[in-house]
Formats: C-alpha cells, sequence, structure tokens
C-alpha cells in the first residue's frame, strides 16, 4: 500500500482552518455543531478563493448529533448555499470522527470518486440535546400519542418518579459495556502504567506552553478563524488555553475521578465547542486550480482493543499500523501529534509504544515501535490545552500537521487519537 | 441432587453453629464457578503471588499468563522483579515484590520448580508456600510447574518431580475447605510455549472441581494454530455422543457456548431432549443408537465433507453387579455403549472426517482408575479408555491430533441420585473439595480440552473429581 502511493492518485490537503475552540457554555453557547461547522467551512472556502461550486462532496464528523438532523454534514452544505448536487454525510467514531472525515475523504478522492472534497467535524456540548428520562416519556406518550380519557392524566401523573428525575444531568462519557466513565479509565491506566501526577501535570503544562507560544507567534492565527456570536459580538481566539499556567498551580488541583487520584481537570481536555474543516483535493486538481498542496495521506489505520482492558490505549497499536502500511518508522517522524484527552493516557501510549513486551505480545514483532522525543511531540499544543471538541480534533490535527510539515519543509508526521468504545485511530502525513 | 451440608455450607450462620458445637462435620464451601462463556481476563482484580527457585525458567511465561489474564503479580525475589515487570507490561499489569511476612490475601500462589533438580533443593517449595498458604483467598489456586519426568534426567531430579506432585495432591486436601484447589503442572522441554493455556485454565474459576491433579504438558502433538482465550472453539464442528442430559448437554452447551457448531448425538428414544438442546445452542441433533451397525456411516453422513473438529464419546451406561451375579447381556451392553462403539465410530472419523488439529476426548471414570464393587464391566470399560487415549495420541500427533479422557468423580447427576444414601454420602465427602460436582464442572474440562490452548495435552486422563481419595 504505502509504496505505490506514488503510482496512484494522491490525496492533498490543501489547507485547513478552524473556529476558535471554547470553553463548552460560554461564547458559543448559541452557535449549534451545524452553526460551527458553517463557521469554519465558511472560512476556509474564503481563504482559499475556493468557487463553491467546485466542492463535489461533504464529510463531516460529529459525536453529539441532533437527533433530528444527524447527517449535519449535509445542513452545513445547504446552510452554507454550497452546490446542492454537492453530496453530503456525517460520520461518527467517537473521538476520531474528525479523522475518519477526512480519512474517508482522502480514499474517495483517491479511488476517483471526487477531485474536491471538504472534510471535518464539529461538536457543540453546550448543545448536547437533554433527553427527557424514559420514565416520563413512557408515562405520557400515551397522552400525547394517543386517546387519553381523564383517569389517564392521573394514572400517568402515578407513574411520575421524584420531580428531581427532570433535572437535567451533568453530560458524562461513560462507556456503555462498562459503565466506566473516561477519567476513570485514564485514572486506572495512570496506575497500571506507573504515571505520576507530576508527570501528568508536565505534560499539560507543556501543551497549554506549546498552544500559548503558537498563539503569540501568529503561526496558529491562520489556522483560525473569527466567529460572531451575535449582537455584533466576534470570538477571535482559542479560550481555553493557559499560557501564563505553571506546575504549582496545576499541581493544586484535585483529582477529579478518584480519592487520592491523579486526573485532574487541569491535564484532562476540557468540554469544549467548536469546528475544524479540511480542503482535500487530488493532487493534479490541487496544482490545475493553481494550489501548492501541503501535505499528502500516506497512510491510516483505525483498531479497537477491549474497552473493558485499557479503553484508551488504542494509538498504541493504530499507530505502528499506520507506520507500516506507510513504509516509515516512528524514529521517521519529524513530528508525532498526540490527541491528549487525558495526559494519563498520552503517556500510557508513549510507554506502550517503547515497549518491546508490548511489541511482542500485541504487535507480534521483538522490537519496540520506539521512544518519542519530547521536542516531536504536540509541538502546537494538544487537546488539554486548545479544548476538545470531539468530532473537530480530528480536522484540527490535521491542519496543524499539514502547515507544520509546509512551513517547517520536514517530512513526516504521525497523529494518534484515541476514542470511546476501545477505538484508536492513526495516520501519517508526509509533506507534498 | 440435594446436598444439605452445601446449602448449610452457603449460610454463615448455619458454618459458625457447626463451629461452635465443634460438629466432626466439615462443612464444603460452596464453590466459585465460572458463569457462561470464557473470558478475556478472569483474573481481573486479582492478586497472584509467584515465586521460583534455581533459574525459574518458567517465570516469564508464567507472569505473562497471569498478566494476560488480568492479574497483578507480586515475586517473592525482588531480584526477578525487573525481568518479570518487563514481561507483564505487555499487558499493563504490575509486578511487584512479596514479602515473606506481608499479610494480604492472594488468589493465586504459582511456583515454579522446574529449576530443582536436587533433594535439596526441594527445600525451596517449603520456603516458597509455607509462608504464603494462609494467604490464599476462598476459592484460590496453588499451581506447582515442573519439568516432566524424563528418563534422561537424573534419577533423583525424577524423583524431585514426583515428590511436586505429592507436595500438590497434600495441599490440595489442606485447602480443600476452603474451595481452593491446588495441582501440578509438568512441563516438558519443547513444550514451554503451551504452558500458558493450561495455566489460565487452571486458574480459572472454570476449573473449581479439578484439584489435586498432575497435568502433564508435552510437545508431543504437532502445533496448531494460536490459543484463543476468548470464543477458542470458534468456526469448529464437535460432535458429542449421549448429549440429551447430564454431562453430554452440559458439554454441548459449553462447546456452543465457545462458538462451536455441535451435533448433538442421542438415541431415538431421547428425541425431544435431544431435539431441544439442539435447537437451544444452535446445533443439530442426530438421532441414533451408537451400537448400530450402521452408527458410523450415518455419523459420517450427517458431519459431510466438512468432517468434525472435536469428538466427545460421552454416551455410556452402568449395568451394575458383582461378576458372580452378572449376566452376559449386562456385560455385553456396557462393553458395547462405552467401549465398543467408541472404537468403531472413532475408526470411521479418523481417516478424513476429524480433521488435523482435532480433539478425540473419552469419558472415562474414575471408577476405571479406582474399580468400584458391582461395576467390573464398567470399570473395565471406563479404564480401557485410558489405554485407548494413550495410543491414540501417540498415533495421531503428526497431524496435531490430541486424544484425552476425562474421569469424572462424583458428579450430582441422575444417575448419581440413584445411588443409596450413605455410599452417596461417602462419594461426595471424600475428596479434598467434600462436595460433589456438578456436569458443567466436567463440560468446562471438556470444553478446555477441546481449546487450542491445550494443543500441549495429549494421551492423559484428567479427573475432574474434586481432588476423590478414591483411586488417587
Amino acid at each position: 500500500m504505502a509504496t505505490s502511493s506514488s503510482s496512484k492518485r494522491r490525496a492533498v490537503v490543501v489547507g485547513g482552518m478552524r473556529t476558535p475552540f471554547l470553553k463548552a457554555f460560554t461564547d458559543f453557547t448559541r452557535l449549534d455543531t451545524i452553526a460551527l461547522g458553517v463557521a469554519a467551512t465558511r472560512a476556509l472556502l474564503a481563504r482559499h478563493d475556493l468557487p463553491y461550486r467546485t466542492v463535489e462532496g461533504v464529510v463531516w464528523g460529529g459525536v453529539i448529533l441532533p437527533s433530528g438532523t444527524p447527517n449535519i454534514g449535509r445542513e452545513i452544505a445547504l446552510d452554507l448555499k454550497l452546490d446542492p448536487a454537492a453530496e453530503a454525510m456525517t460520520v461518527t467514531r467517537a473521538c476520531a470522527s474528525g479523522l475518519q472525515a477526512v480519512t474517508l475523504a482522502a480514499a474517495a478522492i483517491e479511488r476517483g470518486d471526487a477531485d474536491v472534497m471538504i472534510a471535518g467535524g464539529s461538536d457543540s456540548t453546550s448543545n448536547a440535546q437533554v433527553l427527557l428520562p424514559q420514565q416520563f416519556v413512557h408515562a405520557f406518550a400515551p397522552l400525547a400519542l394517543g386517546k387519553p380519557a381523564p383517569s389517564d392524566y392521573l394514572a400517568a401523573l402515578a407513574k411520575l418518579g421524584p420531580l428531581g428525575d427532570l433535572v437535567p444531568r451533568r453530560p458524562q462519557i461513560a462507556e456503555r459495556t462498562t459503565g466506566e466513565v473516561m477519567g476513570e479509565s485514564a485514572e486506572r491506566m495512570a496506575q497500571r502504567w506507573e504515571i505520576t501526577r507530576e508527570a501528568q501535570d508536565a505534560l499539560a503544562l507543556r501543551s497549554h506552553q506549546n498552544a500559548a507560544a503558537a498563539i503569540a507567534s501568529g503561526r496558529i492565527a491562520g489556522e483560525v478563524t473569527k466567529v460572531e456570536v451575535g449582537e455584533g459580538k466576534w470570538v477571535h481566539t482559542d479560550g481555553l488555553v493557559r499560557g501564563d499556567t505553571s506546575a504549582e498551580k496545576l499541581a493544586k488541583l484535585r483529582p477529579a475521578f478518584a480519592e487520592n487520584g491523579t486526573v485532574t481537570a487541569g491535564n484532562a481536555s476540557p468540554l469544549t465547542d467548536g469546528a475544524a474543516a479540511v480542503l482535500l483535493m487530488s493532487e493534479d486538481k490541487a496544482r490545475s486550480l493553481g494550489y501548492k498542496p501541503l501535505a499528502a495521506f500516506k497512510s491510516w489505520a483505525y483498531v479497537g482493543v477491549d474497552p473493558a482492558d485499557q479503553l484508551l490505549i488504542g494509538p498504541a497499536l493504530a499507530v505502528p499500523r499506520a507506520l507500516d502500511r506507510a513504509g516509515i518508522s516512528l524514529a521517521d517522524c519529524d513530528f508525532v501529534d498526540l490527541h491528549e484527552a487525558f495526559a494519563a493516557q498520552v503517556l500510557g501510549v508513549l510507554k506502550a509504544l517503547g515497549s518491546a513486551s508490548v511489541a511482542r505480545a500485541r504487535l507480534g514483532r521483538d522490537v519496540a515501535v520506539g521512544e518519542v522525543d519530547p521536542a516531536r511531540l504536540n509541538v502546537r499544543g494538544g487537546s488539554i490545552a486548545l479544548g476538545h471538541p470531539f468530532g473537530a480534533t480530528g480536522a484540527r490535527m490535521v491542519t496543524t500537521m499539514a502547515n507544520e510539515l509546509a512551513l517547517t519543509g520536514k517530512q513526516h508526521a504521525v497523529l494518534g487519537i484515541c476514542a470511546a468504545g476501545g477505538l484508536g485511530a492513526a495516520a501519517v502525513l508526509e509533506r507534498v | 441432587m440435594n446436598d444439605l451440608l452445601l446449602m448449610l455450607g452457603k449460610s454463615p450462620a448455619a458454618r459458625n453453629v457447626f463451629g461452635a458445637l465443634k460438629l466432626p462435620i466439615p462443612l464444603p464451601e460452596p464453590l466459585a464457578r465460572g458463569d457462561g462463556a470464557w473470558t478475556a481476563r478472569p483474573l481481573e482484580g486479582a492478586t497472584a503471588l509467584v515465586g521460583g527457585a534455581g533459574a525459574g525458567e518458567l517465570l516469564p511465561i508464567i507472569t505473562g499468563a497471569l498478566a494476560e489474564a488480568g492479574a497483578a503479580i507480586l515475586v517473592d525475589d525482588p531480584a526477578r522483579v525487573a525481568t518479570l515487570r518487563e514481561v507483564a507490561q505487555a499487558h499493563a499489569r504490575p509486578v511487584g515484590t512479596d514479602s515473606a511476612d506481608a499479610t494480604d490475601r492472594a488468589q493465586v500462589l504459582v511456583f515454579d520448580a522446574s529449576g530443582i533438580d536436587t533433594v535439596d533443593g526441594l527445600r525451596a517449595a517449603y520456603e516458597f508456600l509455607h509462608p504464603r498458604l494462609g494467604r490464599l483467598a476462598r476459592a484460590g489456586r496453588v499451581v506447582i510447574i515442573g519439568r516432566e519426568r524424563a528418563a534422561s534426567d537424573s534419577a533423583q531430579a525424577n524423583a524431585v518431580r514426583a515428590a511436586l506432585v505429592g507436595l500438590a495432591k497434600a495441599t490440595a486436601k489442606e485447602i480443600g475447605a476452603k474451595g481452593a484447589t491446588a495441582n501440578c503442572l509438568a512441563v516438558a522441554r519443547g513444550a514451554e510455549l503451551r504452558l500458558a493455556p493450561v495455566l489460565r485454565w487452571v486458574c480459572d474459576p472454570r476449573a473449581a472441581f479439578v484439584t489435586a491433579q498432575p497435568i502433564a504438558v508435552t510437545a508431543r502433538a504437532a502445533a496448531a494454530g494460536r490459543p484463543a482465550y476468548v470464543r477458542p472453539l470458534d468456526g469448529k464442528v464437535a460432535i458429542v455422543t449421549g448429549a440429551a442430559r447430564g454431562i453430554g448437554r452440559a458439554t454441548a452447551q459449553a462447546l456452543a457456548a465457545e462458538g462451536a457448531r455441535v451435533v448433538c448425538l442421542d438415541r431415538p428414544e431421547d428425541s425431544k431432549d435431544t431435539s431441544e438442546l439442539a435447537r437451544e445452542i444452535g446445533g443439530t441433533a442426530l438421532l441414533l443408537d451408537v451400537t448400530a451397525p450402521d452408527a458410523p456411516a450415518k455419523i459420517l453422513e450427517a458431519l459431510g465433507d466438512r468432517g468434525a473438529d472435536i469428538v466427545v464419546h460421552n454416551a455410556g451406561i452402568t449395568r451394575d453387579q458383582t461378576l458372580a451375579r452378572m449376566k452376559p447381556e449386562h456385560w455385553d451392553a456396557v462393553m458395547n455403549v462405552n467401549l465398543a462403539a467408541v472404537v468403531r465410530i472413532t475408526d470411521a472419523l479418523l481417516p478424513k472426517a476429524l480433521r488435523d488439529g482435532g480433539r478425540i476426548i473419552c469419558l472415562s471414570s474414575v471408577s476405571g482408575i479406582a474399580g468400584n464393587v458391582g461395576q467390573t464391566n464398567y470399570s473395565a470399560s471406563k479404564a480401557a479408555l485410558i489405554g485407548y487415549v494413550d495410543a491414540l495420541a501417540q498415533q495421531l500427533a503428526p497431524r496435531a491430533i490430541t486424544a484425552n479422557a476425562i474421569a469424572p468423580g462424583f458428579i450430582e447427576t441422575r444417575m448419581t441420585a440413584a445411588i443409596p444414601m450413605m455410599i452417596r454420602e461417602a462419594g461426595r465427602r471424600l475428596s479434598a473439595l467434600g462436595q460433589g460436582g456438578l456436569p458443567e464442572d466436567v463440560a468446562q474440562a471438556i470444553s478446555f480440552l477441546a481449546s487450542p490452548g491445550a494443543q500441549g495435552i495429549t494421551g492423559s486422563t484428567l479427573r475432574v473429581c474434586g481432588g476423590a481419595l478414591i483411586g488417587a
């Protein structure tokens, strides 16, 4: 697969744009996931001065999808007034949804199904629909939908439990099969891989410092569009990055998931609103339209692991698989971009990548995948500092790494993402 | 079926009363059995104490197996921790040092005695177990692992290996009252990589009734597929004779739960039970008398070109009578069903229908090992199968086919419910675990022997007897 990349159609990244990433229930509360997707995509098309009718399709990723309009990719295209002939779909693969959307678009281009695609993802945690408790629905549906007699109303009321059941609950990311909240999985990972609180906080600190530096230098501004949030108010920059945080400040935070635990709000990714979009083309089309591609997809891989064991270890298996397909080693990668769901999870994945016994038991090979030089890891910050709108993260990472390769002249970047359900995702980008 | 003492044993109050009155009857500990199909990590949350003598050659394999099964591991010798930690890291399980004066409970104790070749060296086994046996949790597991006896080794080394079996058997009697088991695995040179699945299984709750057993792990049978720990029988076809009820029924259910498609064979008289079972487990029913002259041909026809991977010869009958009073037809009936039919059906399957890497499992009996009064015919037929699988194992080894016998002890079935009360009580109590087993216990042992992980076990007779004193 890898060696034939020169002989087949290549899908290239022409550019990417995203909205600022904001803490949930702040300035983006009134923008739903579709509106956020529209903002990112509109900016992407404007920046590249691309005629709307050139876009042949949209692949969009999302995790919290509105139940009435789950195909938000199509809604974004329609709201944008793209050519109605452009097709659109929406994919969901938990936190890897954004990368899934991008690689699906790349696959369509490689297959020759299309030449110009938009792919990305968005999530508005602020607009997660608050579901009525099932008990309430079951009690009142016969009244609303049937032909109730007066006595049925009393019967329905009698079926209701305490009114407390109707109060909205804080959204939690719990595994359906195990009931475990993801933070608890991260906590277990920290224990199993013997990852200290200090190491987690240090990784979080670096994430903030790298992200803050990228913002301060103007490096990241080219990837972020301002967004109007109503009444003439605009949001220009990411809201979660804290360049002035310190090891001392992070050390003061209390464990969030276990008594005497190590995972805190400071070393975990926060609930976030935002969207990111990537413009992909076949290499020939990009050049004929006069674009200079940033990067091409050399490979990608998706894996599954037992969610009851190590929910978030997936990237440790997906990364080597993608590297194999690309025909390169971890040492060949100039940049390693790992989604930071939790610092403990990133550090666990790094330990697993460096372990020969993991390689023997899980990959069927004798030598470890390799150690990651910290200077190459998440050089522009990660999800802990920037935030993690679930569906947008993959597209955010693709954009940042494609730009990084083009700006530095380096050759390869590998991306790794863990996702709910015990999924892992990875992709290898090469400079064009 | 009702075991009054076992029922009382489930009640803490009754246990207290028995304890306070110092009644001479031990209340058996209800066994912690596995429920449903095999799981990925049967030892999740468990602590395993691991030790070894000499080079401790097998310790990395033992540690890897226990960590993969989900256990956290404590090692007696701090010098070994670093190496073993690296092994367990593959499964992200911690390895720490166990101090001899620790008091916390452990579910599993494993001692690698493979490095012991001298009588003096045996003391290491005592030194590992002596301070730790008291820490074994209820329903815990002790596993002593040594080398297989070999004429090429010194007589003293062979004495040591035999000693380990005696040690395991006596330990089993000592800990049986808390529902715990002790077994001895003897690993042949060259069979080291076949140890892990066997160790995992004896530590699994599904092996709750297997105790005081020596189990040889050898390289005799040629290598077959990789062991799988979840749905190990996926894609396999099994045939079980006498499937309508009892052990046969439980076996068919267990094999199906692990992914096998099961041909449930029983007599036409049991058509209803057999068909219901086949429907329940998504298998097929095959109604015939195993002793009928055309039975082998009909079985081959039912299996078709696909053939079978697993054959379980379970159909069996008793016609008890002292030899002096036994009528010839009773001798013949037992021999025909229990032995002649097994030989004839196996002969028909062997050339083509039993696939390479396959499994032959015969239901022998502790009665065949020990010989029971009034069961000359039955004991002879069941003992015959022990010799039969031993020979088959050698002949079929190049085809990676294993042949084994299972010897159930006292199992709570309709057959044992009919035994007079006093004899029945003796059968139940005269064992390490002090209680009868269930058909599921035998079925689980069969499904293990049928699995790819049991490639190292062939020509053996595995007792599923709760450590019965009879014939041991």
